[in-house]
């Protein structure tokens, strides 16, 4: 009796667990289905505007968070430079972190795929968000730049000499770290045109040499150039109320 | 790429143009410490008003030089083209050794 009994417990447990395996079983299919069409509408959810924004990857992912700190890097410096990061020993790397530093720039090693994204919609007003790759900017200037490990030296003011500086520090590491590309304002600069900018004087040195040939050149006629104009457009409309005059008179 | 072999890298390239990449990724797959070791790594950057060809010249311990024109190749068939070299002389290496 016992036996059986136990036999029956056993038979009724057996069951009992194919019958929890065959509902795991079942759990996790329908779970996969649910996972697989729930995956779509994840998805959505994240393209559905988050904290006010609308874009592509969710709003606290690392992504965003670098397209953003990207965009803020080139919003708000007006001269970078753009080298190629040679696979540095720590050492070296704490050393031209540091006399870059010293030199009044930062050095920031870029992630290529995300700053490309930024690049190519740089013209929007949230890089972030989902947009079409026709509505894309896929020429821009700085794109082949992007192509093996790159970081950015920013100057957060446009001044040549710290410029020269640095690019005297980078003479000396030869392979290691090494200019490809500049963006000067608005402009892309090669190596070439980067030594011409960095013999410039700054910014408020070149100001104030434009004033001063402004200020000579008014004594030669600069001034009566630029008032002739309005002076002819008086006369002209002068003699025209005069003539008009003349004929109300008559 | 087998880079032990190296003794002599002379890489020039145009950053803005299309070799850019198969350069910049062969300069960078050489491990930093080989510098130490005695591999010279020379590399100039052309712009687009300079009328110098782009190049990927290597010297291997043997003396052997093998040059070639990276607008036309993909890293990767580069790396494979100096890795044949490469091979025969650790295979000599490990004949001598045993």
């Amino acid at each position: 009796m016992n036996f059986v009994s136990r036999q029956l417990w056993g038979s009724s447990g057996l069951g009992f667990c194919s019958l929890r395996i065959c509902s795991q079983t079942i759990v996790s299919r329908s779970f996969a289905s649910y996972a697989s069409r729930a995956a779509p509408a994840a998805f959505k959810t994240s393209k559905s505007p988050q904290d006010g924004r609308d874009i592509v990857k969710p709003v606290t992912s690392r992504k965003t968070f670098l397209i953003d700190s990207y965009k803020q890097l080139m919003g708000s410096n007006p001269v970078i430079l753009f080298v190629h990061y040679n696979n540095l020993m720590k050492n070296e790397d704490h050393h031209y972190r540091s006399q870059i530093k010293k030199a009044g720039g930062s050095l920031t090693v870029l992630r290529n795929n995300l700053f490309s994204v930024y690049l190519r919609n740089s013209a929007f007003p949230d890089p972030c968000a989902p947009i079409k790759r026709r509505d894309q900017n896929l020429s821009h200037p700085l794109l082949p730049l992007f192509k093996g490990p790159t970081a950015a030296i920013c100057f957060p003011e446009t001044d040549p000499q710290s410029v020269a500086k640095v690019l005297k520090l980078l003479e000396k590491s030869q392979d290691r770290l090494f200019v490809v590309g500049a963006k000067v304002e608005t402009a892309v600069y090669d190596i070439n045109q980067l030594s011409h900018f960095k013999n410039l004087p700054d910014k408020q040195g070149l100001q104030s040499q434009l004033l001063g040939l402004l200020h000579i050149l008014s004594g030669a006629g600069l001034v009566k150039t630029l008032e002739a104009g309005s002076q002819t457009l008086y006369l002209t409309l002068q003699s025209h109320h005069d003539n008009n005059e003349k004929d109300g008179q008559e | 790429m087998i880079t032990k072999y190296f003794s002599k890298v002379v890489v020039k390239f145009n950053p803005f143009s299309k070799e850019a990449k198969t350069a910049r990724l062969l300069l960078s797959s050489i491990p930093p410490a080989q510098r130490q070791l005695g591999t010279q790594i020379q590399n100039e950057v052309l712009t687009n008003a300079s009328n110098k060809a782009p190049v990927i010249k290597v010297t291997f311990k043997d003396k052997k030089t093998m040059e070639v024109d990276p607008t036309k190749y993909t890293f990767q068939e580069l790396a494979n083209y100096f890795d044949t070299h490469s091979r025969q002389l650790s295979l000599k290496e490990t004949i001598e050794n045993s």
